[in-house]
């Protein structure tokens, strides 16, 4: 029964978890891009060139301007979660090449603890701030998300997986020959978690890069003006 | 909470005009699908759509909202709430995962009472888009209120003030406020006979209907009412460097600038730029300049470049005030800033700063012409509306003056004041309104002109 459950949680719910994520993303990209061209009704000052405009949509993301004047709790917690994240996710995605990394056990502490602050403050946040509007999928997102990370950074911590075993794990997965993963019950329901999350997030709301990329791209657009 | 009751201290609309008791479901959600297809909505449905879809409701928007922070940041007046009274809608009836979650992820079935909150909710947003600056993605809620405004207009819920007092106005009349030719040429004499006694040695001319004149100044209507010392600023700059220009009265069409269309419906937005179109095929200008108006160099200066075909518009527009800069770059302007003497601070319209792009001209003509120019802060694209956008400076039935002055116009009395200026400046004759109305409304003793006249009144001859 126990080998039945690694089989469907480490190798087959992966395949669905990179089909659904990767439909679902592609489809709610095209599905804004083939909607008629808008009028442009851009934000001044705004960029007269796709070159400036895409340049500044990559600063607008990670300098967050926005939540920068307006609302300093939120780009704090913004900044921890998504630096805390990007690096963890990093340090997963070294299994594509590599079992180790020099310092992994420092950095991936430390930006899993920034993650799991971050995504607390923003459970926290939604709970009390009453400029907020959070419905149940809200806080289900933040809940698979909290034990998620509250997980792998327990598993980090307490050196409970051996990591040449994942790496073998993701090897498998990557090269379509593959091999169950660790056996313990806190990483199956770290992957499993992980992987629910990774099927919900474009189903919720736009996936964010994609709704930057739209939202941004519409009010940066100048090119009309002066025509 | 009563929706119905939600928006009721203060009320914009009437009671006659939003018929709480007439069942409204169905027609609603009729206007609203054709909203959302291509066909009817070529112009906003991908900003539409996305600020509907990709909202996280984390409230940032929220602080950047001036009749949110105005009303002492009640939730009714934030703009996340504002547009989840539209956005619930649309998840329960157009989204699979409304339809099959429901309140789970924010859908709600669409009630009368809804619908009667979001008539009023929808006119409590002057869509100066001031919260699109805070939104990490850019979603820009105050589209989505306008675009609650298209579909309650469908269902004839719109101010008199916007709809038959101004748009049917002006179509029929030339005019929103229905100016008729004579009056408007007595006006005109009265400007002319005031600057020559000013003025002395000075002719002033002042030509109406000019066919093929280089600049069409085409003003909002309220001003030759309402704000003459601005029409007086123009005719005078005009004169002072004999420029070819025009202009226009009924008798040639459309002589209002205003377009209140943009406020509540594409097909009326679309039947007075048409209008306007009509007006200046005959007059043939080069230029068609935009007078002291935000949202009418918004459609005239913009949307009009996406809405029209360019071989049906063979003419350049411009804002007045990018006028101005041009001749005071060219060298053609003599002041002298001691003419002005007082403490002047600038307000950046929305129309024509935060959407219209115009924030250095304004500046340049008024540091060139004033001894004391003082920023206000916040400015720029971060400038507070003042509450008279969206329609709001016409709205004066019930209690909704009301609500302007003790919303958008208690923060914008404040942020006057911290500038320390006796005279506050702006170039759009809704601001203008408003301002008046703030300053009365507080008891200040702050001097509310358009730039035109202190421009003229700075001239050296």
């Amino acid at each position: 029964m126990y080998d039945f459950t690694l089989f469907i949680i480490g190798v087959v719910l992966p395949y669905i978890m990179m089909a659904t994520f990767g439909i679902a993303l592609g489809y709610n990209f095209f599905k804004f891009m083939f909607l008629p061209r808008p009028v442009m009704w851009a934000i001044f000052p705004a960029k007269k060139n796709l070159a400036s405009i895409f340049i500044t949509i990559g600063k607008r993301i990670f300098s967050l301007p926005g939540p920068r004047k307006f609302d300093k709790l939120i780009f704090t917690l913004a900044w921890m979660f998504h630096i805390g994240l990007i690096v963890s996710l990093s340090l997963h995605a070294k299994y594509i090449f590599m079992p180790h990394l020099p310092l992994e056990y420092e950095i991936g502490s430390a930006a899993g603890m920034f993650a799991a602050i971050g995504s607390f403050g923003f459970l926290i946040r939604r709970i009390y701030d009453k400029k907020t509007e959070s419905y149940f999928s809200d806080y289900l997102a933040l809940g698979l998300l909290i034990v998620t990370l509250l997980l792998g950074q327990y598993i980090r911590m307490f050196k409970l997986i051996d990591s040449i075993q994942v790496w073998s794990w993701i090897q498998g997965i990557i090269t379509l020959n593959p091999v169950l993963p660790p056996a313990d019950t806190l990483f199956l329901i770290h992957i499993l978690f992980a992987q629910v999350y990774m099927m919900y997030l474009p189903f919720k709301t736009l996936i964010h890069p994609i709704a930057i990329f739209y939202g941004q791209k519409i009010i940066l657009d100048q090119r009309h003006i002066r025509r | 909470m009563n929706l119905e009751k939600l928006f009721d201290e203060y009320r914009g609309l009437s009671d006659a005009k939003v018929r709480p008791q007439e069942p409204k479901v169905d027609r609603f959600l009729k206007a609203f699908r054709e909203i959302l297809s291509k066909e009817n909505n070529w112009a906003f449905l991908l900003p539409l759509k996305l600020s509907l879809e990709a909202c996280t409701h984390c409230g940032t928007c929220a602080e950047a909202c001036p009749v949110y922070v105005g009303s002492g940041r009640q939730k009714i007046y934030s703009p996340l709430y504002r547009a989840d009274l539209l956005r619930k809608i649309y998840k329960k009836h157009f989204t699979w995962s409304g339809k099959l979650f429901g309140r789970l992820v924010g859908a709600k079935e669409a009630t009368e009472q809804d619908i009667n909150a979001l008539s009023e909710a929808a006119y409590r947003c002057t869509i100066c888009r001031r919260c699109v600056l805070a939104c990490p993605f850019g979603l820009d809620n105050g589209l989505i209120m306008r675009e609650a405004r298209k579909i309650l207009a469908e269902l004839g819920i719109v101010p008199d003030e916007l709809k038959e007092e101004g748009v049917e106005n002006q179509i029929n009349f030339g005019s929103a406020p229905k100016i008729p030719y004579d009056a408007l040429i007595n006006i005109l004499d009265f400007v002319k006979s005031e600057i020559e006694e000013n003025r002395k040695n000075v002719n002033v001319e002042i030509p109406v209907d000019k066919v093929g004149a280089k600049y069409l100044i085409i003003n909002n209507a309220g001003d030759y009412l309402s704000f003459l010392d601005t029409i007086r600023g123009i005719v005078e700059i005009m004169n002072y460097v004999n420029e070819d220009w025009t202009f226009n009265s009924p008798k040639t069409g459309v002589f209002d600038n205003v377009n209140y269309g943009l406020f509540y419906s594409d097909k009326d937005l679309l039947r007075v730029i048409k209008a306007h179109l009509e007006t200046f095929k005959k007059l043939k200008p080069e230029y068609v300049v935009v007078g002291e108006c935000g949202h009418s160099y918004d459609v005239l200066g913009h949307l009009i470049k996406d809405l029209i075909p360019p071989e049906e518009r063979p003419f350049k527009v411009i804002h007045i005030v990018e006028l101005y800069d041009k001749f005071l770059r060219e060298g053609r302007l003599r002041l002298d800033k001691d003419k002005n003497p007082a403490p002047v601070t600038f307000h950046d319209s929305c129309k024509i700063g935060r959407c219209g792009g115009i924030y250095d001209e304004p500046r340049r003509v008024l540091a060139a012409s004033c001894k004391d120019f003082r920023e206000m802060f916040p400015n720029r694209e971060y400038n507070y509306c003042c509450g008279g956008g969206g329609g709001f400076a016409l709205m004066n039935k019930y209690n909704f003056p009301e609500f302007r002055m003790k919303t958008y116009g208690r923060l914008k009395m404040e942020q006057v004041k911290n500038t320390g200026a006796s005279t506050l400046v702006t170039i759009c004759a809704n601001c203008k309104r408003q301002f008046l109305d703030t300053v009365s409304y507080y008891n200040s003793s702050i001097n509310v002109s358009g730039l035109s006249e202190i421009l003229a009144n700075s001239l050296v001859y």
